[in-house]
């Protein structure tokens, strides 16, 4: 097995062992099967947070190094972020239904601002695949990067505030009652799961760095574009 | 420190993945106007932009009166650099006479008044013109009045005498000469060696990113 | 960075806001285009609705915030209120301090939004009829926080997204998910006024968030014009 294949090969061997645990465990009292949704949903948001928080600090580290792996680490971290933020509303939203008899439930806060979080970074994404040139697009979207994680804890506490002050009927059973085995599925979820951020960020940054490559070229200097008119074909 | 106004060592810039300029020593002495030519996209109006402190080169050090310029002193050495282009940026809706006090406003500290100043560039009668209906030559004029206005210690013009007639080009002459008569410095770009003939101590090219 | 003076960077601040309220007056862009905009999507909305059957006095509240968002984001990234290129490198060459920019471009801009708000929201009580209307100033107040707070998050938005083929679309779609803390203090404060409760919550939770704008928008400011100029 080569080097580039241990993490990749770790994510996979975790996986597995996540999903066995998950299968295997306990039923919930109340949820019955459906709790085992939880193991992909609970591990999904965990990693959008993580994924967010690092797009964070790679766009506070490039504005402050400029060193463009920093970007290339705040870009890859937004994208897995999106992707496994859509994963924990669509996981949540097909555990809601049996569960709490609604896909979703406005009563609930991080519903809402989860959803509000994936938007946020949708424009981020967006941004960045609006600015073509490399450095102007590092330079914009490490500011909206610094922006967005100022202002997406604030929606978090704006939208319980909403919730908070609109007390409407809770559906909700009580809380879930862990035995041994569903805290074991959970806990091989988070890891598994992170293991697989890791895997992913690793890869996408190789991306990155050779799409960069591909497209840089030393020998291509400024004037070189335009060459000397033929005069001759001007009849 | 150095005595020169401007020095430019091992500067190198890239838009992206295209390398713009590389490896450009430059320097421009107090009381010299240097000319800047070369064909079309060479680099001449990115080298302008480095040297206006605009435009941070991906390689290389730049001085600017004297010192390397650091963030911190941006706003204090910016604000004795002046730079017109050929394209003025002044608010079409706002008159030209408010256009040049709102940089009266800005700048606080300046030579001559806003009514003052667009007398010497002959534009007295057209104070009251808005300026998306004044045409691009009275703008180009009310734009280089700004420049008589603050009074910078180093000049840069873009393609700064394109399309204007020959009473707005003494206009150009005469600010170069001044400013460098009390000890600044300009730097011209032009693609036409004949217009820098006349209003510039020495010529030096850019080729394909290079100085040649 | 040399910031400049506290007066100075208050005498920037108010020209650059002044220049853009002049540039306003002329161009009329707000009040001659955005403003009927809005107008008309107040009255519109009744008409996508069973207005005979539907509850309108309801949608009141709802109609005045949506519309005061969307609006006010249009206000802020207004075509006569972008600087151009040229005017941007002049302004840095003129060594004006890039905070005070942000703070003169943000203040025009919850002036027009705030003049915008006010005019739609007589056309709210006219057409929707609410059950209550809560006191003129605690609203107004309110009112004035959602727009310094829109506005600063619109010009920080504009500027990031300033020069791009896709700006018009991009710069709202990065404003509207990130205005909800402003949304949900504003409307939430109103609600509280007009049902009698402690405006505390809200009224802190727009306080918060406006503080936190601008401050994020002075320290992102050297930055921000680095990157656009």
């Amino acid at each position: 097995m080569t080097k580039r294949m241990v993490l990749p090969g770790l994510s996979a061997i975790a996986i597995v062992t996540a999903l066995y645990l998950a299968l295997g465990s306990s039923p919930d009292v109340f949820q019955g099967d459906f709790v085992r949704i939880m193991y992909v949903h609970v591990p999904s948001s965990w990693l959008a947070f993580l994924a967010f928080g690092v797009t964070a600090l790679g766009s506070a580290l490039w504005l402050w190094r400029k060193t463009i792996v920093w970007d290339r680490i705040a870009e890859a971290s937004a994208e897995i972020g999106v992707v496994f933020t859509a994963l924990a509303i669509l996981t949540g939203a097909i555990w809601g239904e049996p569960v709490w008899g609604t896909y979703w439930d406005w009563g609930d806060a991080r519903m809402a601002s989860t959803a509000l979080m994936l938007f946020v970074y949708l424009g981020y994404l967006a941004l960045r695949s609006a600015t073509p040139d490399p450095i102007a697009r590092a330079r914009r979207s490490s500011i909206l990067g610094l922006i967005a994680v100022v202002q997406v804890p604030l929606v978090y506490f704006s939208v319980t505030l909403w919730r908070t002050l609109h007390q409407g009927q809770t559906i909700r059973p009580d809380g879930i009652q862990m035995d041994g085995s569903m805290v074991a599925a959970l806990l091989g979820g988070l890891a598994a799961f992170t293991l697989l951020y890791f895997s992913l960020m690793v890869e996408r940054v190789r991306l990155a760095r050779l799409e960069d490559e591909n497209t840089i070229s030393d020998s291509v200097a400024a004037g070189a574009a335009v060459t000397s008119p033929n005069l001759d074909g001007i009849s | 420190m150095n005595s020169a106004l401007v020095s430019l060592r091992g500067v190198g810039v890239r838009f992206g993945p295209t390398p713009v300029l590389a490896d450009i020593d430059l320097d421009l002495a107090p009381g010299e106007a240097l000319g800047i030519t070369g064909p079309n996209g060479a680099g001449k109006s990115t080298l302008l932009a480095v040297i206006s402190t605009l435009l941070r080169p991906a390689a290389g050090t730049v001085s600017v009166f004297g010192s390397p310029v650091l963030r911190r002193d941006l706003p204090g050495v910016r604000r004795r650099i002046g730079m017109s282009g050929h394209e003025p940026g002044l608010y079409p809706e706002l008159t030209l006479l408010e256009n040049l006090a709102l940089v009266e406003n800005l700048v606080g500290d300046v030579r001559m008044s806003a009514m003052q100043v667009l007398e010497v560039v002959g534009l007295a009668g057209a104070a009251q013109r808005r300026a998306s209906t004044a045409s691009n030559g009275m703008q180009r004029r009310t734009d280089l009045a700004r420049l008589i206005m603050t009074r910078p210690d180093l000049i840069l013009l873009d393609e700064a005498h394109a399309s204007l007639d020959s009473a707005a080009r003494d206009i150009i002459d005469r600010l170069i000469h001044r400013t460098c008569e009390a000890g600044g410095g300009a730097v011209v770009v032009s693609h036409d060696r004949g217009v820098l003939g006349r209003s510039v101590d020495r010529v030096v090219e850019v080729a394909a990113g290079r100085l040649t | 960075m040399t910031r400049a003076t506290a007066s100075g960077f208050w005498k920037q601040a108010l020209s650059i806001a002044r220049r853009d309220l002049m540039i306003e007056s002329r161009g009329g862009e707000v009040f001659g285009v955005v403003l009927p905009f809005a107008a008309v999507a107040v009255f519109v909305v009744p008409l996508a609705t069973d207005a005979l059957a539907t509850r309108l006095d309801q949608l009141a509240y709802p109609v005045f915030w949506l519309v005061g968002l969307l609006f006010g984001m249009q206000v802020a990234l207004r075509q006569t209120g972008t600087e151009n290129l040229t005017q941007r490198r002049t302004l840095a060459l003129m060594g004006i301090d890039p905070a005070a920019r942000f703070a003169g471009r943000s203040l025009a801009a919850a002036i027009l939004t705030t003049g915008v708000m006010l005019v739609i929201a007589p056309l709210v009580v006219l057409f929707y009829d609410p059950d209550s209307i809560p006191d003129i100033w605690p609203s107004l107040a309110a009112i004035i926080g959602f727009a310094l707070g829109l506005s600063m998050l619109s010009t920080l938005a504009g500027d990031v997204t300033v020069g791009l083929r896709t700006r018009s679309s991009l710069a709202p779609l990065i404003v509207a998910p990130i205005s909800v803390p402003l949304l949900i203090g504003a409307s939430q404060t109103l609600e509280a006024l007009i049902r009698d409760r402690s405006t505390m919550a809200p009224a802190l939770l727009l306080t918060v968030t406006v503080l936190s704008l601008a401050v994020t928008g002075v320290l992102t400011a050297p930055a921000l014009e680095e990157a656009t100029t």
